[in-house]
């Protein structure tokens, strides 16, 4: 017999996608009973997220236009790092390939081997759709055919996450999730097995479960408040442990991408929504206090402030385990990496699917635990070592937080994967991964990462040939994205927000 | 990188000089031509997996080069016969097992209905498969909604012919011959690299780097160390006997591969031969046994016994020399991935050539995933002794066994609910897991809850269509001997 009886604890991003999820995908199987509170309110700033967002909501048949328009949701094509490198470095992290895709040979490999050789070529951006489309501030949706040029992008979404939880409700509720308001005030547990009985609300109702979906943030309420699971402590590596969070009137323009603008003690965001744009400073409080980060955000955003700074405290790192006993963690209640690389999301969405792929029967085998515990943690570690890659690779001396960064010691898992890169420009290769070989390409050259060689097939061809062909994907790249649309018109014709704020 | 020195003059030590030569243009390679030895697996086992093709097109070369220079056929699989002796034969194809239904994947609908009592086997659910036990062939269909779309084929070499038209093919590309015996290497004494490597005729060949296809014995990799990582605990057969009988006129792409009381033995049909293998453990069955086992199915001599350590050099790549094939990794030949693992390694080292210092970071990166990629080879052939059932000594003993982690992991995941977990640099696909776990007779406790959105008469009507029109399809399609008439004739136009 399957866990009949799931209990969410927690509403908010995280709380609403794995009811959504569950009610759709698994009818019959569970009842889902969602508990939440709105005095404890949820983290959701504005949120930028990754590709794979999309075939979320594709699985849980929401309609594009529809969600975005709810959202006031903007297209995404990457990320722009700015000063990360040196102070004047920029470069974007772009979703999609550098070069037309395919082949054995990575692109980059070409492009390294001719400007090895002391033969100008563009820059590497100017081969990527993503890039030219993200600097031409333009839009379309990308082909389906793997041959043509305009389907080498992906696309993600920015959106207001306050917004996102009550659309994914709405289909929750309808596929027959119960909620409950109220705060809870105590976890009952099975005396003899420990497992989780019970959660009981101020107003003394106990709501009982076979199955518990920790999903209230920070607090981890189940995983750490009532079951102690230990937390692994990633600070010394990604040493920004705060955020201060600020909306104000999108003065700029609403770029498809996201600003990631390195600060003197961490960085800022910036994610142009329809109706405004977020931005945030996340900071190491060993370094900066937040009076003085706040005053740096204020200074820095390009618009009239909406609201007053508001600030969040957090740590790097994850539960040991994301599933103990009959409790899951999905979202901040299981671990935490910084909004860099736009994970948090991409991370509930991982935590979601493997929980659907394992899910139990009422008596919980440990094996399903362990697999789901194994995928989560290769989920982390792998993004974590991404992650503290942007910091290290920098030769930012200006403060002591980037001294520090550059020169801290790093995990022997990514300082391996640095010196293949600098060898001859190899990733890594993995099949599973969130962020695969563009994504590192882009990060280690747009770092100043430089290879001293290159892989030896991309000695074949001659440079005359290389250069020739080159200049045309350039130009072809250019020539498709000019032809698109604005942005800005594209999301007007194609998902305006249903009501102005 | 300059200079290469490739020692092994058989079909191993060609078809990598072809590949870096077509590749890497500006090194130079030769070939020291040493006849391979007779236990060099990669160089004997004609059997290959689907694998070889795409390392035929990588170089430049077609299935009709194969096909008409070195007389090859195709193959579609294995049938494996009492491997599980309550339970008929079933057929590993390198193809999809049953046509997308709901969300869940295929084999739960399967599973659902052998749950609930008998069912038709799962392998008749694989067009490729059918068409195998029918001794017929056709390449796969271009148009993706077809069922027969979808399979993959190897390729059955003729091991007297192949090895010829690679070295022609490889002079082709410009790697250099060099005949000679081997006498021994000089090492350098600072480095620990190999300087030179000395030859009976007084000469000292120098080079870069080293490539060591002289089969087991690792003329040039054992050299350096003796480091081997054991794995007869799980492969327990440490003898293999091999005999030639005359080719049949309808030579089938189907290998058979049937347990026997102390091992297994194998039927393989080319159009040059046919070709019988018995794997067996010394220490239950004699050398003499096994012999008159293999010639009474065979009807031909065996040769003297193959002796066989299984497991890996935990290392293939030090300092300048990499080891390639059983200098590298030495398995029995079942589900037949000797070569492959010699072409992925060949691959491998193309992609990762790195400069003459081989740095440490270069080959740290291609002996992991040399190893990730072994690990998995030695779980698959392991699972089919760990998912066996048969009442002798020898397969009770390996029931008992307990397995690596990796394995034990796969197996009791997918035992639980029929999940297979993933690994990086699998050489077989899930269906290939799949058609043995299933083919062998483990059968999930559970099946995905995702399967419940398709009601079970709807599945089954779904499955019949799907096998009814494998059956009906097969009968139509040529022979496997009439297809490779065909493709001659063509050639001949």
């Amino acid at each position: 017999m399957l866990a009949r009886r799931v209990v969410i604890v927690g509403g908010g991003t995280a709380g609403w996608m794995t009811a959504a999820a569950l009610t759709k995908l698994l009818p019959g199987r569970c009842e889902v009973h969602l508990v939440e509170s709105e005095a404890i309110g949820i983290v959701g700033v504005g949120e930028a997220t990754l590709p794979h967002i999309r075939a979320f909501n594709e699985r849980l048949g929401i309609d594009e236009a529809d969600f975005m328009a709810s959202t006031r949701a903007t297209f995404k094509l990457g990320i722009e790092f700015v000063d990360w490198g040196r102070i004047g470095d920029t470069y974007i992290h772009p979703f999609g390939t550098f070069g037309p895709g395919g082949g054995e040979v990575d692109f980059h490999q070409f492009w390294l081997r001719l400007k090895q050789q002391g033969i100008a070529v563009p820059d590497l951006d100017r081969f990527s759709m993503a890039c030219t489309m993200g600097r031409m501030n333009r839009f379309a949706l990308p082909s389906r055919d793997p041959r043509k040029l305009d389907s080498t992008f992906g696309y993600a979404y920015q959106f207001d996450a306050t917004l996102y939880a009550p659309y994914l409700r709405t289909i929750a509720e309808r596929m027959g999730a119960r909620r409950t308001e109220g705060r809870i005030v105590t976890v009952h547990r099975d005396g003899e097995t420990g497992d989780v009985t019970s959660v009981q609300l101020e107003s003394g109702e106990k709501i009982e479960g076979d199955l518990f979906v920790d999903c209230s943030g920070f607090v981890s309420l189940l995983l750490d408040k009532t079951l102690g699971e230990p937390f692994e402590d990633w600070s010394k590596w990604l040493l920004n442990d705060r955020a201060t969070a600020m909306p104000c009137h999108t003065a700029g323009a609403v770029t498809p991408y996201t600003g990631v603008i390195a600060m003197p003690y961490g960085w800022r965001w910036r994610i142009p929504l329809q109706h405004r744009t977020g931005n945030g400073y996340v900071y190491s409080s060993q370094f900066l206090s937040d009076e003085d980060a706040a005053t740096a955000l204020i200074a820095a955003v390009e618009g009239e402030p909406i609201a007053e700074p508001r600030v969040l405290r957090f740590k790097a790192g994850r539960r040991r385990r994301s599933w103990v006993r009959n409790c899951v963690g999905v979202g901040l209640a299981s671990g935490f990496l910084e909004p860099l690389e736009s994970t948090s999301i991409y991370l509930i969405q991982a935590a979601i699917t493997a929980l659907l792929e394992l899910f139990p029967e009422k008596a919980i085998s440990p094996l399903d635990r362990d697999e789901f515990n194994r995928l989560i943690d290769l989920e982390y570690d792998r993004i974590r070592d991404f992650l503290i890659l942007h910091y290290h690779a920098t030769e930012r001396a200006d403060t002591p937080y980037w001294d520090y960064v550059r020169t801290m010691g790093i995990p022997d898992t990514l300082a391996e994967k640095m010196d293949l890169f600098r060898r001859r420009g190899r990733v890594v290769k993995y099949r599973e991964g969130v962020f695969l070989d563009a994504s590192w390409v882009a990060v280690y050259l747009g770092q100043r990462v430089i290879p001293e060689g290159h892989d030896l097939r991309a000695d074949a061809p001659s440079a005359e040939s290389l250069v020739a062909g080159m200049q045309k994907l350039a130009a072809d790249i250019h020539g498709l994205s000019d032809a698109m649309e604005d942005h800005g018109a594209y999301l007007s014709r194609y998902c305006p927000m249903k009501d102005a704020a | 990188m300059r200079d290469v020195v490739v020692l092994g003059g058989g079909l191993l030590g060609w078809s990598a000089a072809a590949a870096l030569r077509r590749k890497i243009p500006a090194l130079r390679v030769t070939v020291i031509a040493l006849p391979p030895p007779p236990d060099a697996l990669a160089e004997r086992i004609g059997s290959t997996l689907p694998s070889i093709v795409e390392f035929h097109r990588d170089i430049g070369m077609s299935d009709g080069d194969a096909l008409l220079r070195a007389n090859c056929g195709f193959r579609l699989g294995t049938e494996f016969q009492h491997w599980n002796a309550e339970l008929p034969s079933y057929v590993h194809a390198y193809d999809r097992y049953g046509q997308p239904l709901g969300t869940a994947s295929f084999h739960n609908h399967w599973v659902r209905h052998a749950q609930l009592g008998s069912t038709p086997p799962f392998d008749q659910y694989s067009p490729a498969a059918a068409m195998a036990r029918g001794g017929r062939f056709v390449l796969p269909d271009t148009d993706p909604a077809s069922p027969f779309g979808h399979f993959e084929y190897g390729l059955a070499l003729d091991i007297a012919a192949y090895p010829q038209m690679m070295r022609a093919y490889a002079q082709h590309l410009g790697a250099i011959e060099r005949r000679g015996g081997f006498k021994g290497v000089r090492l350098d004494a600072s480095t620990g690299f190999i300087a030179a490597l000395a030859l009976d005729d007084g000469q000292e060949i120098k080079a870069d780097l080293f490539i060591d296809c002289s089969g087991p014995r690792a003329l040039l990799r054992g050299a350096l160390d003796h480091e081997f990582e054991d794995w007869s605990r799980w492969l327990p057969c440490d003898r293999l006997l091999l005999a030639d009988a005359a080719p049949v006129a309808q030579p089938s792409p189907l290998d058979r591969a049937v347990a026997h009381d102390a091992g297994w033995r194998w039927a393989a049909q080319s159009l040059g031969r046919t070709s019988h293998g018995y794997a067996y453990a010394s220490g239950e069955l004699s050398d003499d046994k096994a012999a008159r086992t293999l010639r009474g199915y065979a009807g031909a001599d065996p040769q003297a016994p193959i002796a066989l350590r299984q497991g890996r050099r935990p290392q293939p790549w030090l300092r300048n020399c990499v080891a390639l094939g059983d200098a590298a990794t030495m398995v029995e030949p079942l589900e037949w991935t000797n070569l492959h693992l010699a072409h992925s390694a060949i691959d491998r080292l193309v992609a990762m050539m790195p400069d003459r210092d081989c740095a440490p970071v270069e080959l740290w990166d291609y002996n992991r995933q040399c190893a990730a990629e072994t690990t998995r080879v030695r779980d698959f052939l392991a699972l089919h002794y760990a998912a066996s059932h048969r009442p002798e000594h020898f397969w009770r003993r390996m029931r008992d066994t307990a397995l690596p982690d990796s394995l034990a992991h796969t197996m009791q995941l997918f035992a639980e609910r029929g999940r297979l977990p993933f690994y990086e640099d699998e050489t077989f696909a899930r269906d290939s897991w799949l058609a043995v776990l299933l083919g062998q007779g483990i059968i999930p406790r559970r099946t995905d809850p995702l399967i419940d959105t398709v009601p079970l008469a709807e599945s089954d009507r779904a499955m019949m269509t799907m096998r009814d029109g494998i059956a009906r399809i097969v009968p139509t399609l040529p022979t496997h001997a009439d297809f490779l008439g065909n493709v001659r004739r063509q050639a001949a136009r």
